[in-house]
């Protein structure tokens, strides 16, 4: 066998191998997502988003308190977490630059994003739950905003990070202040990275179940009042999934179906913000 | 030319880069309303140089003065020296343009704003007074609230200078300021930095010596640190008094 030949082999090999186990994860990717929309689709009616649940065994009902617990949640987790994590990474990428804090800094937070969100969760438990005797929703916001926090702290970073350093120098030169430079130049030119990173983060915690059963727990009525248990979407596709009912299996798939589209709508907006800002180079 | 006035002086400085002496005992008067040209092969310090008349040093850590630049009778290099203040009256162009991710006409009225400008008309004003000055005026008087992205390199390179201009101040400092520009572009630079001279000192710095024979009215040549020879422009270049210096402007070296 010529070396040529030989080399030849060993690319189709490559390939082939490659490409299979491409097809093997996209495989069972559509075979998810297909199996959502279809079984999810049967269960979508006017009903599942304006009625709350009907009593277990019993016909009809909707999910509008998952829905309205789900968006309460995610959005005081994004009103904790956000700043928190765009002003660590302000901090990371402007104060501390180059220093050994911001190092250490950015490795435990690539530690925290890779954390199982149980922990989270658990964590959470023994810091909002057990002190208060009750389940809350604003314990849940809290581990949602936990796990949000070094998904903005890292991206802001790297935005921060990709602004010329000559932008700052030249607001400098003009006699700006530190902050106003910040402010008013830097954020301004990392603003579409940080706000695809903020929607790419909410994304990652709007499918979390986890760290939500030990902390918002869950509640069959509909509340305004994130001091009570509160319902989510997640953990009502936890508990109707093992359910016996066939009524709440089917509305379990329709959750599912709702969640896995916002997921996907969010990443996509998120993907077209980068490129639209970037022009076709989305990373 | 008579005797002029002196904008600036520096004495003696010394400049340090954490353990590096970058800047020799360097002793240069600059002249009101004349242009300087700061000349010399790469890592000759002219760049260090014009960054301490802003003290751009400032903004990292390990860098170090020693000596003086005088401006209006104060040390420049003094600890107390109010930066924000000093930055207003000695503004900095740098070699790549540099507008802000913002409008023209927010790019312009920006360093007006930090100096607590804000009523519409007197900021439209001095915006227009700016881009005229910049001769930008009638290339984006149309668009002024588009993105200054939107404008060509040399377009951005004037819009940066009539920014800088903005604020009215008594210096400015061009750090090779048309390196990345086309030869069109860069003469309509030069055009501006003769005819700004009436109204503001200029120190240049250039890799180009046809530039700074064209445009400056005095020359210090710098290598390794040192100032080796300043003089007005015309003598540097026809019968310099150093042999380094003409063997660098014949281009011997460097």
């Amino acid at each position: 066998m010529t070396v040529e030949s030989r080399r030849r082999l060993m690319n189709n090999i490559a390939l082939a191998l490659s490409s299979l186990a491409a097809l093997t994860g996209l495989f069972w990717l559509v075979f998810i997502l297909l199996d959502v929309l279809i079984n999810g689709i049967r269960g979508i009616n006017l009903s599942l988003f304006l009625e709350d649940p009907a009593p277990p065994g019993i016909q009809g009902g909707g999910l509008r308190n998952a829905f309205v617990g789900q968006l309460m949640i995610t959005l005081f987790a994004t009103l904790i977490g956000v700043p928190l994590g765009v002003l660590g990474g302000t901090f990371l990428a402007e104060y501390a630059r180059g220093r050994r804090i911001s190092r250490v800094i950015s490795i435990v937070s690539d530690i925290m994003v890779s954390v199982p969100s149980i922990v989270v969760g658990t964590f959470v438990y023994a810091l909002m739950v057990k002190p208060l005797g009750h389940f809350n929703g604003w314990a849940g916001a809290v581990a949602l905003a936990i796990i949000m926090i070094p998904v903005v702290l890292r991206t802001t970073e790297d935005m921060l990070g990709m602004v010329p350093w000559t932008l700052r120098e030249a607001a400098f030169a003009l006699g700006a202040p530190y902050y106003k430079v910040i402010l008013q130049v830097v954020y301004r030119g990392a603003s579409t990275g940080i706000l695809t990173g903020v929607l790419l983060s909410i994304a990652r915690v709007a499918g979390e179940t986890a760290p939500l059963l030990f902390t918002s727990f869950n509640n069959s009525f509909f509340t305004w009042n994130m001091n009570e248990p509160v319902s989510s979407l997640t953990v009502t596709i936890f508990q109707y999934a093992m359910g016996p009912y066939e009524d709440w299996h089917t509305q379990a798939w329709a959750a599912s179906l709702i969640i896995t589209l916002f997921v996907l709508f969010i990443t996509i907006l998120g993907r077209l913000i980068l490129k639209w800002r970037f022009g076709g180079s989305a990373r | 030319m008579e005797v002029q006035d002196k904008e600036l002086e520096v004495r003696g400085l010394n400049f340090y880069y954490g353990s590096v002496h970058a800047l020799k005992n360097i002793n240069l008067p600059v002249y009101r309303h004349s242009v300087t040209a700061l000349i010399g092969p790469s890592g000759c310090g002219k760049t260090t140089l014009l960054r301490c008349f802003n003290r751009m040093h400032d903004l990292y850590p390990g860098n170090r003065y020693e000596g003086e630049i005088i401006f209006e009778g104060k040390n420049i290099l003094s600890p107390d020296i109010d930066l924000i203040d000093l930055r207003s009256r000695i503004g900095m162009v740098f070699q790549k343009p540099t507008p802000f991710p913002m409008s023209i006409f927010d790019n312009i009225a920006y360093g007006l704003k930090l100096r607590g400008i804000k009523r519409r008309t007197e900021l439209s004003e001095r915006v227009e007074r700016a881009l005229r000055h910049a001769a930008l005026w009638d290339e984006v008087k149309d668009k002024l609230n588009e993105p200054a992205y939107s404008l060509s390199g040399g377009q951005q390179q004037r819009l940066v200078i009539a920014r800088a201009l903005a604020v009215e101040p008594e210096v400015l400092l061009f750090d090779e300021p048309t390196s990345a520009l086309d030869p069109i572009s860069t003469a309509k630079i030069e055009e501006l930095a003769v005819e700004l001279k009436r109204e503001v000192t200029i120190i240049i710095v250039t890799h180009n010596m046809q530039q700074a024979a064209r445009i400056s009215d005095w020359t210090g040549f710098l290598m390794l640190g040192e100032l080796i020879e300043f003089d007005r422009t015309d003598k540097i270049f026809t019968s310099p008094s150093q042999k380094l210096t003409e063997d660098y402007i014949t281009g011997r070296f460097g």
